[in-house]
Parts: C-alpha cells; structure tokens; sequence
C-alpha cells in the first residue's frame, strides 16, 4: 500500500481528499517527502502556466485546483486505491476532522518554525529593526473543507512572527487594505502613548489606505504578543489580527544586569551570571539560538457560525494539523497524512516552544504534554523557569510564555500535547510530537 | 342616458370570437407560449443581474435519524436551500469525527438544492445518552440536531413485522370489532337515544380530527421547509374532504346509511393508519417500550371508535354480517399496515401527510353524519349536544393513556 503514495500525491496535485491508503507502522519518510516535493512542484508549474492572466490570483488557482480535486476523487471518506469502500475500519470511529486540507496558502508546518527578523539598520548608534505589515481580508482554511473569512497581517493568521534583539527599536509600517479600519497594538514596554496602536492614542485606527509607522522598543526580553486593538475588540483579535513578538535576550545586557532576569534573591555569583549569559546566548538568534528547536504555537480559535463560541481550535490556525492523518485505534497505529501529520523533533536536541494564547471568547487555554515534564518561562521574561518541572501550563487570552521540553532519555515514537480543555482539543487543538532518534 | 343603460360596458361583444379567427385550444394555449417566451428571455438576457447580490444562505435539514447499531450514527439530510452544499465536517457532541456521506447511491460530500442524503458516523454512543451532532458546511455554518434518549433502531426483520401484525391487533382491529358489539343495543335505542350516539361519534371523530390535525403541523414542522410542510398539510385535508365528497356524489344526490357507514370506517382507518405509523416508527427509533399499560391504553381509546362505524346503519334493516367485517377490518387493520410502513420507512413527511388525509376524510364524514341527523330529526338538541361534548370528553380522557 505505501508503494501507492506517491501517485496519490500526484493525482491530487495540490486538491485534497484523503490519504488514500493506509501505511505500515515503519512507513518510509522518504517516500512522504517525495511526494511533498512531487506536489510543491505541480503546485509551481500549474501557478506559473496561469500567472500572466492577471485576472487569475494564486489562491483563486489554488482554490480551484483544491475543489477539483476533492471533486474527482469523492473528496471524503476512506477509500482505498481502487474505489472500494475500506472492509475494516475502527468499531469506534475515528476522532479528528475528516478529509485533509485542500489550500496550501498557509502550512503550519512552515510557520511553525519561521522568524522574521526583518532589516536591521544602524540609525544614530541604535539598532532599527524594519518590517512591514498590511491588513488584508482573506478566505482561509481552518479545517479541512472549512473557510473562513480572516482580517490578516500580511495575508496569514497567525501574523508573521517577528524576531528582534532587546534594546533595539522595532520599525513596523502598516498599511491597511482591509474596509475596517485597523491598528497594531504591542504587547511591549513601551514608553511613548503615541504608539500603543489603539484607537484613543497616537494616530488613532489606521483606515483603508492609510498608513502608519510604529515604534516600539524592544524591550522585556521574551515572548510577546501584538494584535489589532480597533473596536470592536473581541471580532477585531478572533478574526485573525494577532501575531508572536519575541524579544532575545541582549547577552551583554544580561551580564551587565543578571538581577532583571531572575526571580532569585540570593548572592550573585560569578557561576551563575555566566550561567544567565549562556543562557541568553542560547535564546538570542544571532548567538546560538540555532542550537535549540525553536517552534512558534499561537493558540487560537474561530467562531464560524457567529454564536460567541469557537468552533475550531488550533495550535496555528488549522485544526489538528500536527495531528495524524488516520487512527486505527483499536491497533494502536497512526498515519501521517500531506497536510495532517505530526512535528517531527529530533530527541537529542533541546526543544523550545513560544507558546502565545490568543484565543477569544474562552477565558483560558492550556498546553499538556504527554509523559513529558517541561521548564516553563512564564511570559519568557526570566531566564530561569518561572514553573520547573510541570507537564501543564494555564494561560489567560494574551498570556504567553517559553517551553523547553528534552526528550533525550525518551523513546522515538509519537508523543501527544494538546489543551488540556477536552473540548478544545477535540475541536481541533490536538497535536503530535513525532520523536526520532 | 337610457342607450347607456342598455349597454354592459361593451364586454357582450368579445365574447363569441377569438381575434384573427384563431380557433379556441390556440387562444387557450397562447398565454402560456407567452409566458414560456418571456422566461427564456429573462434566462437568456438576465436583465436582474444588478440584483444578485450573494447567494442564498445555505439551510440543510437532518430529518430524521437511525441508529443501525451502538457503533453506528445515522443522519438522514435534506439540502433546502436553492444552492448546493458542501458538508465539510461533522461534530459529535463537539467534537470533529469522522464520517462518510451517501447522496445518490454514492460517496459525496456535496447535496444539490432539494436533494437528500445520509451522514454515517461510526461513533460508540451510548444507549440512553443524548447525541448532540452538528453539521459543518464550507462557510462554516453549523446545523444542529440532537438525538434524545437514543437506542438502538431494529429495522424490519421478520420478528418486528410479527411483533407489530400482533401489536395492531391489539392496538385497531380487536377494541373497533369489541365497539361494534354495541349494535343491536343500538338498533333497539329509540330514534332521539341512536342520534345521541351518532352525535356521540361525531365527538369522537372531532376530537380524532383535532389530536391528528394538530400532529400532522408538528410533524410539517420537523419536514424540510422547502417542501413547504404546513401548506402540504393544508392539502392533505382540502383535498381529502373534497375528493371523498366529489366521489360520495358521483352516483347519488344523498349517501346511503351502509355507505356511510364505509365513510366513517375509511376515515376511521385512515386516522389508525397514522397511528400505527407513529407506533411504527417509535418502536423503529427504540423510543418506546410498548407495554402492556400502553396497549391498554390504546384498546380503551379505539374501542369508541366501533360504535362511531356502525352508528349509521343502526336505524333500519341489519346489513349482512359480511358488511360488519369487513367494516372493521377498514378501520382497525390500517393500524398494523401503519406499523410496517412507520418501522421501514418512516419520514415527516409520509406521517404528516396521512394524518391530514385522515382529517380530510374524517371532516367530510361528519358532515354526513350530521346531515343524517339534521334530515330524520333535528341537530341542536340538549341530548345531541351533551353527547358529542361526551365525545370529545371521553375521547380526551382515555388519550391521556397512550402519549407516546
């Protein structure tokens, strides 16, 4: 049966429908990645055959290509290569959404572990970090079949991630193209009113085809949050106007003034401050950041059918994406799927996950590893844990904070976090960590 | 002023000729070519475009459900919108399941405007515990549908056909035939006592009309609002009434006491037909556990209906006892035939519309009841009045013992 993937892979192109066949337990990644490839490719050719009509926009020909495909092959519901209905599947069902995603104008596998660090310039002795954001109205896929109409930052929901060193000054020039009017609010220290991004301040909302440069300085080291402060709040932050900010830690800064950086009281020994710099060194992506697996998860939801409550949750939007595509769950195997499959983590590496709740309408959210205690950093503004040794983490809408995890001693295999909420992560945020030695 | 007066507005004129000397079927059919042109222009040009502005919003229904099974969710849906839709995802009390959907005799995920299907959900539900599903189309909007107290649906299997034959014995043929045992009593009642009881029957059948009346708009009320379920209900009685008179008046200008008597154990066995659909279709979604209390219950509330058949032929000459048979047979036996159709096939539809036949029919008999009285004597006496308030009030008391 796995000989079959690639093919499949091929007759979808970039539509959907589901895996259409079942894999062994000891699957060969290579054959998943061929497949990924032999997709990217078509996706590339068939956009580039159809991109001098101007009329014809990349997501329109993805869209289509999406709704063909799931067309010609049925779309949904487990079908083996040759048409047949599946003579065995589980007594019990199968959780998690059915089908897989059909548009690839988003992968969260890709945004998972991607930082803007934007262009930095020296202005005067200070370092100007510069990004540019615009405010657009997108359709994308939240779970498989399911659209919903987003307000985004640069296209995407979550927001790019953006990356700065603490101290310099973070340059953000957002335009909006979008009919409502928007503004970017930072969850910073920031000491200039005008630039708080909020209706009562500054420049107040930027409308339609206005634009405004922030400002901010970055500062506390950690992991922060911007999102759109325009009223109404509540549909202006679920609509998908929000993004993960981090801060690395100055090393120098940190070695000049290691108090700011622990919640610890006693002597400052020399052992210790090197401790703190290394430390910092370790978080600071022009040191030795890339050492560690760093992961952005931005825990989110959307209410589709207006009622104030989520009817999908995810970790980076799509429901169940760092799921598994197929569950036999009365064998105890999975499948990875194209779009549905578990991240993939190295066991011997140290694993770092900037975990930003923006979830509306529900008051917390949460993050749950299995057999697995981590370091918590809560708004990643210390150095040393601020919860050492737990296995779940609580956070309030715009709480954020840092996870390490270590799974050295662990065995390769499939390792489960989710919230900690059942219901939230039966809607969709349910992941996988997909150990290997 | 007098030539004004003598004239009709000039219409007399008109009337003997079609213009151009067309023969008549042309002047007939002309409006509709007419309108059939106008349509194809409309379809052609789209002078309206301007006005489109979105589609529909999306409306699915889950009519009804079966449960074949404790691993096993059915939804049986019915696309009303003028759109087709696509269900993307499908909840199990909140949370995304898998499922497969058949429209058509084939896997799809997409309904086209009026146009049903079937949603399987392989779920390990339990019995007792209510299943809240919903349905997640493309755009997101969701269509909820709970299942309460669900249990398992038998489907038609030779046991239940039995079970049920047995069941509608009870329940329609035995307690009508016990009700028509009262006929010699009947036949010995003097004229102003016998049109007490036909006034009796009237009472019975009213209230018959107004409890099956009542349940076809509930049962309209769960149809796909595209079949427009009211409206249907509003024909099913229309229709039957009239269609049951245009055929009583076919050969004579009056219908005869014994075919009065058919009358009413048409109707009769109409309204059981639908209650054995309800029956039917309660055992075939586990709602119900039959029990003897209930069938009781039934045989106490059906056995009014024996006089109310033979109340008609009691002043004169006995029929033959051929007559009484098969009198009872049309007005109980329906029950056991409801029963079949109601555990195989059950829909709101198919429920409703008989309950409206049934009130049709029943309404019409009335009528001939009570014009039978009116003609040998008189409608509104106290005993006549007190007796189809009896009726109604025995009726409602002995209904009390069968909520299904």
């Amino acid at each position: 049966m796995t000989d079959e993937r690639p093919e499949n892979a091929s007759e979808q192109g970039v539509g959907g429908g589901r895996p259409q066949a079942r894999e062994s337990a000891e699957r060969p990644a290579g054959k998943r990645e061929d497949a990924a490839e032999l997709t990217e490719s078509l996706t590339d050719r068939l956009v580039s055959m159809v991109k001098d009509d101007a009329a014809v926009s990349r997501r329109a020909v993805l869209g289509g290509l999406g709704l063909a495909g799931a067309g010609a092959l049925g779309f949904s519901g487990p079908v083996t290569a040759d048409g047949d209905h599946e003579s065995t599947p589980s007594p019990h069902g199968s959780s998690g959404v059915a089908g897989e995603y059909q548009s690839t104008e988003f992968d969260p596998h890709s945004f998972l572990r991607e930082f803007n660090t934007g262009t930095v310039t020296m202005e005067n002795g200070q370092r100007v970090r510069e990004f540019e954001f615009s405010a657009s109205l997108e359709k994308i896929q939240i779970a498989p079949g399911i659209e919903f109409p987003a307000w985004t930052y640069n296209g995407q929901v979550p927001g790019p991630t953006i990356r700065a060193v603490e101290g310099e000054i973070i340059r953000i020039t957002f335009s909006n193209g979008q009919k409502h009017p928007h503004t970017v609010h930072p969850h910073l220290k920031n000491v200039n009113p005008r630039m708080d991004g909020i209706p009562q301040n500054g420049p107040g909302v930027v409308e339609q085809g206005e634009e405004f440069v922030y400002e901010w300085k970055a500062q506390p080291a950690g992991c922060h949050f911007y999102h759109c402060h325009s009223m109404p709040l509540k549909e202006h932050i679920h609509r998908g106007l929000y993004g993960a900010m981090i801060v690395d830690p100055d090393p120098e800064r940190v070695r000049n003034n290691p108090r700011d950086y622990v919640n610890y009281h006693g002597p400052m020994t020399d052992d210790l401050r090197q401790e703190l710099v290394e430390e910092a060194k370790l978080r600071n992506h022009e040191h030795r950041a890339d050492e560690v697996d760093e992961m952005v998860m931005v825990m989110n939801g959307f209410d589709t059918n207006f009622d104030g409550d989520n009817e999908v949750y995810a970790a980076n939007t799509r429901a169940f994406a760092y799921g598994v595509a197929d569950t036999e769950a009365t064998e105890g195997e999975w499948t990875a799927g194209e779009t549905i499959k578990p991240i993939q983590i190295q066991r011997d590496q140290r694993q770092r996950v900037y975990l930003v709740n923006a979830i509306e309408f529900d008051p917390i959210n949460s993050f749950h590893t299995h057999s697995q205690f981590f370091d918590y950093y809560d708004h990643g503004t210390t150095l040393k844990p601020t919860h050492k040794k737990i296995d779940t983490i609580m956070q309030c809408q715009a709480q954020r904070g840092i996870i390490e995890l270590d799974y050295g001693d662990h065995q390769p295999g499939l390792y489960m976090f989710h919230a900690h909420q059942s219901e939230f992560a039966e809607l969709g945020w349910m992941s996988f960590f997909e150990v290997q030695a | 002023m007098t030539d004004r007066e003598r004239t009709d507005g000039g219409t007399a004129a008109a009337r003997s000729e079609i213009p151009f000397g067309l023969p008549t079927w042309v002047g007939a059919v002309a409006p509709l070519l007419l309108l059939g042109i106008v349509i194809a222009g409309f379809v052609v040009a789209n002078p309206f475009a301007g006005l489109e502005t979105g589609a529909a919003p999306p409306d699915i229904t889950v009519t009804h459900t079966s449960l074949p099974n404790d691993e096993t969710i059915v939804l049986h849906v019915t696309n009303n919108g003028p759109d087709p839709v696509t269900v993307s995802q499908v909840l199990v009390n909140e949370a995304y399941w898998d499922f497969t959907m058949y429209a058509s005799g084939e896997e799809t995920n997409t309904l086209d405007s009026m146009e049903s299907g079937r949603i399987v959900v392989p779920y390990h539900w339990n019995e007792g515990w209510d299943i809240h599903t919903d349905i997640v189309l493309q755009d997101g909007a969701t269509f909820g549908h709970t299942i309460p107290a669900p249990a398992v649906t038998p489907g038609l299997t030779g046991e239940l056909i039995g079970l049920l034959a047995v069941i509608g014995l009870f329940v329609g043929v035995i307690p009508v035939a016990l009700g028509m045992l009262w006929y010699p009593v009947m036949q010995r009642l003097s004229r102003r006592s016998l049109h007490g009881v036909l006034m009796f029957a009237i009472g019975v059948l009213a209230f018959l009309a107004f409890d099956a009346g009542f349940e076809a708009f509930e049962l309209a009320a769960e149809m796909p609002s595209a079949y427009e379920g009211s409206l249907l209900v509003v024909l099913g009685i229309a229709g039957a009434l009239l269609l049951i008179q245009a055929i009583s008046k076919w050969q004579a200008d009056t219908v005869s006491p014994l075919g009065l008597a058919y009358l009413v154990a048409l109707s009769v066995g109409l309204h059981n037909l639908a209650e054995g659909l309800a029956i039917g279709s309660s055992i075939a979604l586990g709602r119900v556990s039959l029990g003897a209390f209930l069938v009781i219950g039934f045989m106490i509330h059906n056995v009014t209906e024996g006089p109310a058949v033979v109340a008609p032929v009691a002043d004169g000459t006995r029929p033959s006892l051929w007559h009484f048979s098969a009198l009872g047979l049309i007005a109980g036996a329906p029950v056991i035939l409801g029963g079949w159709i109601g555990s195989a096939a059950f829909s709101p539809m198919l429920g409703a519309l008989f309950l409206a036949v049934g009130v049709g029919a029943i309404l019409q008999v009335n009528w001939e009841i009570g014009r039978m009285v009116h003609e040998r004597g008189s409608l509104g006496t106290t005993t006549n009045i007190l007796a189809f308030v009896l009726g109604l009030a025995v009726m409602y008391a002995t209904d009390l013992l069968v909520v299904l």
